[in-house]
């Protein structure tokens, strides 16, 4: 933050690159929330031969059932990137609000510290497995389960330790002095003055967020099998990899390209908040 | 998602309060002293974390009885199995006995009726292996690529790394399998697509741990190289680096002697974060490669609803990062106890 404040001059050109950076991820994200619209086939109806070779039926050929690869490519996107951003937001909510109680608060914030020290000795997808698997029926809102907590205690580190320098400064001192409550402190004091912070941690976690929901659905712990989600074409489509490489190929591609751009765009917002939020 | 993307560098200082200026024998008190707290903390912490697994698991519908019951049995022998099992009793005092037989290595009956510590012992050392290897792996290529791209801040290889890192990251390790998987194996033949097991449980080839190896470390070195850099940046403004570079030392000695030592604490924190992350991917490149590890055990234990099972599972992958972590403390007490 400070360091953007103090180098006005460069600020234009430095948004320029943001923007630039970001604008593959969105559009991605675009092409993909409206796939369902260009979608040429129906999703769910064989269209040809199992596993067919790319043709004038099927533009990405079959799956293993004979339906229409590139449309059901289409519609696959959208539950694993609205469900990753749902994911994104309320992680970054929960944390920024959390983040700035625990700075106030020891107690709250031993407690943050304990619980991301556990955590940590959870792999996120055994954590994953337990919770989608035990809850039966759960389907994607289990995997979004398990990613939100699976995600809040590690972010709610990075905010506490961007909140920490902001809580010891002067303005909050006096508005505590001044008796304000606690949430009037978290919410009104220090929350406003993490934008940075907030914004790059929402890219990181959007980032973790299409990793832990795509591993799911490869797993084949989210959605169910008639659904057209990427990462559950991977694992349906592998058997016949030879007869029909674009069937696993495209859904692959597509996650790849997801994941990277949503990190090119992570990275890109992360720099200025970098050295004093993150430490990394 | 635990370790890499989340901001793992965050420093803990709690382990890291050597005593100074002590005499020798009692500063050999403290120190040993110390490294019983700690190791009792991280005991206890995977003990919180057992205890939430059996919790999750009880608090879901649905039991082991039910789960594994067979076709066409009827309610009573549900109920008496549930019985056997004792999951009639409250799900407290089956974790207190699990819990007071940890120690001597029992970790309890399966829901059908066999040992965990039978039904993991051919898995888990297969993991260990995979993990092990991916581990050692990752670590040499993040180290090499680092201190290469440090070696000329700025320049071409540095911007490489950089960019390379950036897109590996991010990629799920059952991406970069089916990247390997095609070109590799199912167009050339070069390797073995599927695991197959040997007699005694072992993948049967070293050539079918080529792959799995390959997916884990490619996303873990991007993320580890870029910790190696940041950490060798950091350390490259420090007073005696300046110094040394400043003497003419040659770069290469500078990185090597000077830059990297210091450097050792916040490399060991990135390193044992990816710990997590290589036996949570383990667990999914396994099953794309059919290799015998825990990933297969694990599935079925939680479609059966097995909790002693789960969290054998639990206990072994946490001890092992706990272990991990440990190192990673003892490393970062002992560079800042040299250097305070």
């Amino acid at each position: 933050m400070s360091s953007a404040a103090l180098t006005p001059a460069r600020a234009p050109r430095a948004r320029a690159r943001v923007l630039l950076a970001v604008a593959p991820g969105a559009l991605l994200t675009l092409l993909a929330l409206t796939g369902p619209l260009f979608a040429p086939r129906p999703m769910d109806e064989p269209v040809t031969a199992p596993y067919a070779p790319p043709g004038t039926a099927a533009l990405l050929g079959g799956d293993q059932l004979g339906r229409d690869v590139l449309s059901r490519m289409l519609h696959g996107g959208s539950a694993l990137i609205g469900s990753a951003l749902a994911v994104a937001v309320t992680v970054t909510a929960v944390a920024a609000v959390l983040g700035c109680f625990a700075v106030l608060s020891p107690t709250v914030g031993r407690l943050v510290e304990r619980g991301a020290d556990i955590a940590i000795l959870l792999p996120p997808v055994l954590g994953m497995m337990l919770l989608a698997l035990a809850w039966p029926g759960g389907g994607r809102f289990a995997v979004m389960a398990a990613a939100l907590a699976l995600g809040v205690p590690y972010a709610v580190r990075v905010v506490a330790s961007a909140a920490a320098p902001v809580a010891a400064s002067g303005f909050v001192e006096a508005a505590a002095a001044g008796g304000e409550r606690l949430w009037h402190l978290a919410l009104r004091e220090v929350l406003p003055n993490l934008r940075a912070t907030v914004l790059a941690l929402f890219g990181l976690r959007f980032v973790a967020a299409v990793y832990v929901i795509s591993m799911a659905g490869f797993l084949q712990l989210g959605p169910r099998p008639p659904a057209a989600d990427w990462a559950l074409m991977i694992r349906e489509n592998a058997p016949g990899a030879l007869l029909n490489p674009w069937a696993v190929v495209a859904p692959s591609l597509a996650i790849g390209l997801l994941a990277v751009s949503v990190n090119l765009a992570a990275d890109a917002l992360t720099p200025a908040a970098r050295r004093a939020a993150a430490g990394t | 998602m635990a370790g890499p993307l989340s901001g793992t560098a965050t420093e803990r200082t709690e382990a890291a309060t050597p005593p100074v200026a002590a005499p020798a024998p009692r500063r050999a008190a403290a120190a040993a002293l110390g490294a019983g707290v700690v190791l009792a903390k991280r005991a206890l912490m995977l003990a919180v974390l057992l205890a939430a697994v059996f919790a999750a698991v009880e608090l879901l519908p649905g039991d082991a009885a039910s789960a594994t019951s067979d076709r066409g049995e009827s309610a009573a022998d549900a109920a008496a199995r549930r019985r056997l099992l004792g999951l009639d009793r409250p799900v407290w005092e089956r974790f207190l006995d699990w819990m007071t037989a940890l120690p001597t290595g029992d970790l309890g009956t399966s829901a059908r009726g066999e040992h965990v510590t039978d039904l993991l012992s051919a898995p888990f050392p297969n993991t260990l292996l995979l993990g092990g290897t991916a581990f050692a792996a990752t670590l040499a290529t993040a180290l090499a690529l680092g201190c290469w791209a440090a070696l000329r801040p700025g320049g071409p290889v540095d911007r490489i790394v950089n960019v390379t890192s950036g897109i590996t990251l991010a990629l799920p390790e059952f991406v970069v399998s089916v990247g390997l998987l095609l070109p590799l194996s199912l167009w050339t033949g070069w390797l073995p697509a599927v695991t197959l097991t040997a007699p005694d449980g072992a993948p049967a080839s070293w050539t079918m741990l080529v792959m799995p190896v390959l997916a884990l470390t490619v996303p873990q070195a991007g993320w580890n190289a870029r910790i190696v850099r940041g950490a060798l940046a950091d350390q490259a403004g420090a007073p005696h680096v300046s110094a040394a570079r400043l003497d003419g030392l040659s770069p290469r000695r500078v990185l090597l002697r000077h830059a990297l030592p210091g450097a050792w604490p916040a490399i060991a924190t990135g390193a044992a974060t990816s710990t997590g992350m290589l036996l949570g991917g383990a667990v999914v490149v396994e099953t794309l490669f059919n290799y015998p590890g825990l990933g297969t055990v694990l599935a079925g234990a939680v479609s059966d609803r097995d909790t002693p099972v789960i969290a054998g599972v639990v206990a072994c992958t946490g001890a092992v990062i706990s272990l991990v972590l440990l190192c990673a403390d003892v490393i970062r007490a002992r560079t800042l106890g040299a250097r305070p």
